[in-house]
């Protein structure tokens, strides 16, 4: 079954390029554009990974990882943070509410692909 | 461990890059009320480029250095206050951001070049901008041209020109680039106690060219080239805003 990977970010190109990114491995890409939409896509797709940023309009990235964590039923979702700040404040208290990993922007596909492959199995689509 | 120790084993353990230490003792020496001139005179002194940046700053009417009037660093500063480091001190991130987002997005080498050398858009452009706002006041401006717009749209998503469905495309990419820019220069800005916050970057094709400033802030031009891309960008800043 493919591995479920929401991806929360306001910017429809960051989403594209982790859409892009994902796209040789057996992976179901789940969008959503603010941390509201984020927790309700959370809710219902129960993904295997999150990859959020933080400024977002409606509702930022600390406040859906705040919430994420304090929800018994969400809580367990592993987050890599992935976003343009990375100043001191943020990322402690990031830290502190508790992630698997942070990338900072710009970033290289690889990166990314290396930092989730630590979280979930990742393997390539089957040639058809 | 104290909150110091554990941002340096946290950068360790997600693998950041570290930050660009003349722009970071900058900016905290520019962020205290009370900033010691004596010292940030040397610091500057001591790096080529930015005393240089920091003189045409110092000189914004001036298209070469034979017509600066201020000529030392001791006299810009005097003259404009040290507000005019603080917009090196959040050029310098920024610029560096840009440069690397081109390297690992775009795989294209970017060179920061003199904007007085650069060839000047003409007619309908992209412009994006970002606002701060808080302990510092102040905008980021980046111009390209259309076609500039596009072709880092597709090279960003990977598509061909061509294949850039439309506008809103290229304005979204565009914002991208802003929001990475300045998401590395307000790091540094809240790690030096000049809390603030951007707002969201607005892009639009224009045919305007100025440049708004809040009164008393500091303004530095940049461009930049890779190929036949050219990119322009300003900012301005004004700190203390208590």
């Amino acid at each position: 079954m493919a591995i479920k990977i929401l991806s929360v970010d306001d910017s429809r190109t960051i989403r594209l390029i982790v859409g892009k990114t994902f796209r040789p491995y057996d992976v179901q890409i789940i969008e959503a554009a603010n941390g509201e939409e984020g927790l309700v896509k959370a809710a219902q797709e129960k993904p295997d990974l999150i990859i959020l940023d933080v400024t977002m309009p409606v509702m930022d990235g600390v406040t859906m990882l705040t919430k994420l964590k304090e929800d018994p039923n969400l809580k367990a979702i592993p987050v890599i943070m992935l976003t343009a700040e990375s100043g001191r404040e943020n990322v402690l208290q990031i830290a502190r509410l508790g992630v698997r990993d942070y990338l900072v922007k710009p970033f290289k596909e690889d990166q990314l692909i290396e930092k989730a492959g630590r979280i979930v199995t990742l393997e390539k689509k089957v040639a058809a | 461990m104290n909150d110091g120790a554990n941002y340096q084993e946290l950068s360790r353990r997600y693998g950041f890059a570290p930050k660009l230490e003349s722009a970071s003792r900058l900016t905290a020496l520019v962020a205290r009320q009370d900033a010691d001139v004596d010292e940030i005179t040397k610091v500057i002194n001591k790096d080529a480029s930015l005393r240089a940046r920091l003189l045409r700053v110092a000189n914004p009417n001036a298209e070469n250095e034979s017509e600066y009037g201020i000529e030392t660093v001791e006299d810009a500063l005097m003259r404009n206050g040290v507000g005019c480091v603080l917009v090196l001190a959040m050029s310098t991130p920024l610029a560096q951001a840009l440069v690397k987002t081109f390297q690992t997005m775009l795989g294209s080498k970017l060179e920061s070049i003199d904007p007085n050398a650069a060839t000047p858009l003409n007619g309908e452009h992209l412009l994006g901008t970002i606002g701060f706002s808080g302990k510092v006041v102040g905008h980021v401006y980046l111009r390209m041209s259309l076609g500039s717009g596009r072709s880092i749209a597709a090279g960003i998503l990977g598509l061909k020109p061509e294949e850039v469905e439309n506008n809103t495309e290229v304005c979204d990419v565009a914002g991208e680039l802003l929001n990475i820019m300045t998401g590395n220069f307000k790091s540094n800005l809240c790690d030096a106690g000049l809390d603030c916050k951007l707002t969201p970057p607005d892009v639009k094709p224009t045919t305007d060219f100025s440049t708004p400033r809040e009164p008393g802030s500091s303004v530095e031009h940049m461009a930049f080239r890779a190929g036949d891309l050219t990119l322009y960008v300003d900012v301005t800043a004004n700190p203390w805003n208590d």
